[in-house]
């Protein structure tokens, strides 16, 4: 395993998005914004009672989180795939003596550097403004980071093996869209997962969407019994599973494509 | 009665550009400070130049790269305001952007397209006349000279991003000169083109200056392009005007020395040449050497004396052998 | 009249332009409905838990979500296309065409703001008048289709402040090219998909006088169920003026600027 190769390239990677980073903090800038305004609309619906037993504190903490969880687990380099396919540049890649996989992995681990420092200190601000409350326990603050990694690598595979259709579609960033917009709705950006109307929870308790962005917080703040974490995490862990088999399944059918083609 | 002097077609007088650019350092550290401290250089991009242009003339800006060529290009386009100095053309002040002024001038960019990519271009040049207000029928009629004079009738009907580079000037030319400028600029025209293309492109820039009068400003780094078209060159180098005239007299004053070729009746050998003359790396079977201009009779006498000589020329040096030391140099 | 003229011109080309490539449009209709969809069902699972948040009930909500696609629409129409192709990721001022543009004998802001159109915007024109149709049918609802007059003067009132924020948010790219000064405005008028009433105190006040998204949607909505207090509608009025003189007077300052800094 070529690791110094793979550690240069993260760092070569980190360093030129370091150098763009404003760019970096303007997509981060607005993807920060659905939460917030979701954030504000709760809270402000919280703002006399309670609603559905979340008091107008707890709403902010639980938003907070989802910011910081859904820009974790945010994929960058899925869009890049399919133009990486698309024009050509998969031969360089191709040419390295690194899984191309490490590309990815560069471009995910510098994204999530520099996201951050621009996505901690404004939570930071907006925590010290707004007043959330968080109440956790132990176990749920154990509990929370291997939902989180699992999130960040179910919604990465989910994404990438969506991408990599970039072999026979053109426009394959489309299903990126739909799947971003499934998160959005069923991950607990648009509402907490508890209050997800009867119908639509029931689904969505089977779908891998809610485990991309929204399990790891409603762990976190003391939404779910223990029960429901184990089952929360065995559905988790099996669609990751199916999400990376996809991913190698349909990288190495369409890198055959993509040699029989030509590039 | 006193005779009024023509009003040059364009002129500047002082013309200066300076600009204000950030310092960046390299590395994380210097780009945290420069967040907070920033410093400043200033860079004279151009500086004092002065020169006429007649109506009709087709003049050649010459000089390195960031030499200020296109600096200067930029300011009598209107593009650029001067940090000092004036320059009138086509009786308007070009920054100023009067309606009137625009409607008179064009500019090609050999390295940026002004076409639209997906559609033919005939659709662009349709948006264009509309833009410069072409009246129809002079529109239909310049399109159907330009297109004959270039001949690309079958390149209007496909998407530009299907033409080759070459395909692409010709529509660039024909977007350029839809509305009849009466000043042209060309920055780089015959960039990355084939020869055979560069050709065609020379002969089509001198009918046009030759049947239209139109006034023509035009920067090369192929000295093919400026030794074909340009009677007159100005020379810019660091932002200075430092020649303007005939090219062939730039060589004379750049490098007054002229080449000797000659051949022996039994082929190369070694010879010794007087201490004017230094020998030159020989091509064939013919030698060559160079020596001042002053020195060249007294040293061909010698070697047609000295030696048995079957042939001998005496030449001007080539003019990029003369750029390319003023490139180097830095000064004429 | 000429400019009349070079309006149709513009259209003329832009419309082949987008015709050129044909799978541009199912993705353009399949990004429309689905902009609709997670808009709608973001209401319907905020609605189950509330029945009205600060005085704006289900009805009047979606009616806002209407106004917001209707003025997103004309935005996408043309203002956003134009823009974005003068100070956009792509844009000119980035690549340097802007010179192109310079030389024209054509109104520079003119020019600007027309010059690129993109009609599949129509369709989503279209959904959201639908929603508004929408709105306004649904029963026991406060909306009045009797204040028609004023709701369209606010409307107007509202698309001009939009055009006047993009505008200044084009012209900042001058003074510091490469950043994505019309991405930012991208994530702020996310904000006006909910009514200002909804957001907290202080964000209520930025958005109504500092950056005014909430009078896009806000107070339209408010007109169409009759609730616009008075002087509000020479309020919102007077606010649009000021506001596209002043981003005319940046737009043109900042060209000028171009013209004094760049090389």
């Amino acid at each position: 395993m070529n690791y110094q190769g793979g550690l240069a390239l993260i760092k070569r990677t980190w360093a030129s998005w370091l150098q763009a980073r404003g760019f970096f903090w303007v997509l981060a800038f607005g993807w920060m914004i659905p939460p917030l305004i979701y954030l504000f609309v709760w809270s402000t619906a919280a703002g006399e009672q309670t609603v559905a037993g979340m008091d107008r504190g707890e709403f902010i903490g639980y938003y907070l989180l989802i910011i910081l969880s859904n820009q974790l687990t945010y994929s960058t380099t899925n869009w890049t795939v399919g133009d990486v396919i698309r024009y050509g540049q998969l031969n360089t890649w191709l040419l390295r003596p690194l899984p191309p996989i490490f590309e990815a992995f560069a471009a995910e681990i510098a994204g999530k550097v520099v996201f951050m420092l621009f996505v901690l200190p404004v939570s930071g601000i907006l925590a010290l403004l707004l007043r959330p409350e968080l109440h956790t326990t132990w176990m749920e603050g154990v509990a929370f980071v291997p939902a989180l990694l699992m999130a960040w690598a179910l919604r990465f595979f989910w994404g990438y093996w969506l991408a990599l259709l970039a072999f026979w579609a053109t426009r394959a960033d489309s299903l990126l869209v739909i799947q971003d917009s499934l998160v959005f709705l069923l991950s607990g950006v648009v509402a907490p997962f508890a209050l997800l109307p009867a119908g639509v929870a029931a689904v969505a308790r089977w779908l891998p969407f809610r485990y991309m962005v929204g399990f790891p917080v409603e762990i976190l703040s003391g939404q779910l019994p223990a029960g429901e974490m184990l089952l929360g995490f065995a559905i988790q862990i099996a669609w990751l599973a199916l999400a990376v088999f996809l991913s190698i399944v349909i990288w190495k059918k369409g890198l055959r494509r993509y040699a029989a083609v030509g590039g | 009665m006193p005779i009024k002097p023509i009003e040059p077609h364009i002129s500047a007088r002082g013309l200066s550009k300076t600009y204000r650019v950030v310092e960046r350092g390299e590395g994380l550290a210097a780009s945290i400070k420069s967040l907070f401290h920033r410093r400043y250089q200033n860079v004279d991009a151009v500086c004092e130049i002065n020169f006429n242009i007649q109506r009709g003339e087709m003049v050649g800006f010459i000089g390195p790269n960031g030499a200020g060529k296109t600096t200067t290009l930029k300011m009598l386009s209107g593009l650029l305001h001067p940090s000092a100095g004036e320059a009138r053309v086509a009786g308007y002040v070009p920054w100023e952007r009067k309606t009137g002024f625009l409607k008179r001038i064009s500019m090609v960019l050999g390295n940026k397209s002004q076409m639209l990519w997906d559609i033919p271009p005939m659709d662009t040049f349709r948006v264009l006349g509309e833009i410069y207000q072409v009246p129809r029928a002079a529109f239909q009629q310049t399109l159907d000279e330009l297109v004959e004079l270039l001949d690309m009738s079958a390149l209007l009907t496909k998407p530009v991003r299907n033409l080759s580079l070459g395909e692409r000037m010709k529509c660039e030319l024909v977007a350029g000169l839809l509305h009849q400028p009466e000043v042209l600029f060309l920055d780089e025209p015959t960039l990355g083109l084939d020869v055979s293309m560069q050709n065609r492109l020379r002969s089509f820039f001198k009918a046009y200056n030759r049947t239209r009068g139109a006034t023509i400003i035009l920067t090369s780094h192929y000295m093919a392009d400026v030794t074909a078209l340009c009677p007159r060159v100005i020379l810019i180098h660091r932002g200075r005007l430092l020649y303007d005239g005939e090219l062939s007299g730039l060589a004379e004053r750049l490098a007054p020395f002229k080449i000797i070729r000659f051949a022996l009746t039994n082929g190369p050998a070694a010879i010794a040449l007087p201490e004017s003359a230094h020998l030159l790396p020989s091509e064939d079977d013919h030698m060559a050497c160079r020596t001042s201009r002053e020195d060249a009779p007294a040293v061909t006498s010698y070697l047609l004396n000295t030696y048995s000589v079957a042939d001998l020329t005496v030449e001007d040096p080539p003019i990029e052998a003369v750029i390319d030391q003023v490139y180097q140099e830095g000064e004429v | 009249m000429r400019y009349f003229r070079l309006i149709v011109r513009f259209l003329r080309a832009s419309a082949q332009q987008e015709m050129a490539y044909s799978v541009n449009f199912f993705i353009s209709l399949i990004y429309s409905l689905l902009n609709l969809g997670v808009g709608v069902a973001g209401l319907d699972i905020l609605f189950t838990q509330v029945q009205s948040i600060q005085g704006w009930d289900y009805a009047s909500t979606l009616a806002l979500l209407g106004i917001y696609l209707v003025v997103t629409a004309l935005r996408e129409l043309f203002i956003g296309p134009s823009l974005e192709a003068l100070a956009g990721m792509e844009g000119e001022i980035m690549s340097g065409k802007f010179d192109f543009t310079l030389l024209r004998p054509i109104d520079i802001q003119f020019m600007s703001s027309f010059r690129a159109w993109r009609l599949f915007a129509l369709l989503d024109l279209a959904l959201g008048i639908g929603v508004i149709w929408r709105a306004l049918a649904i029963p026991g609802s406060l909306l009045a289709p009797g204040n028609i007059l004023v709701f369209a003067v606010v409307m107007c009132a509202g698309m001009l402040v939009m055009y006047s924020i993009l505008l200044a948010f084009s012209a900042l790219v001058f003074w510091s090219p490469g950043f994505l000064f019309t991405w930012v405005f991208d994530g702020l008028i996310q904000l006006a998909r909910y009514p200002v009433g909804m957001y907290p105190q202080w964000l209520r006040f930025v958005l109504t006088w500092v950056i005014p998204v909430g009078v896009i949607t806000t107070i339209p909505a408010q007109a169409l169920s009759g609730n616009l207090p008075a002087g509000y509608l020479a309020g919102s009025v007077g606010l649009a003026v000021v506001f596209f003189l002043g981003a005319s007077f940046l737009f043109r300052r900042s060209v000028r600027r171009y013209t004094s800094a760049s090389s």
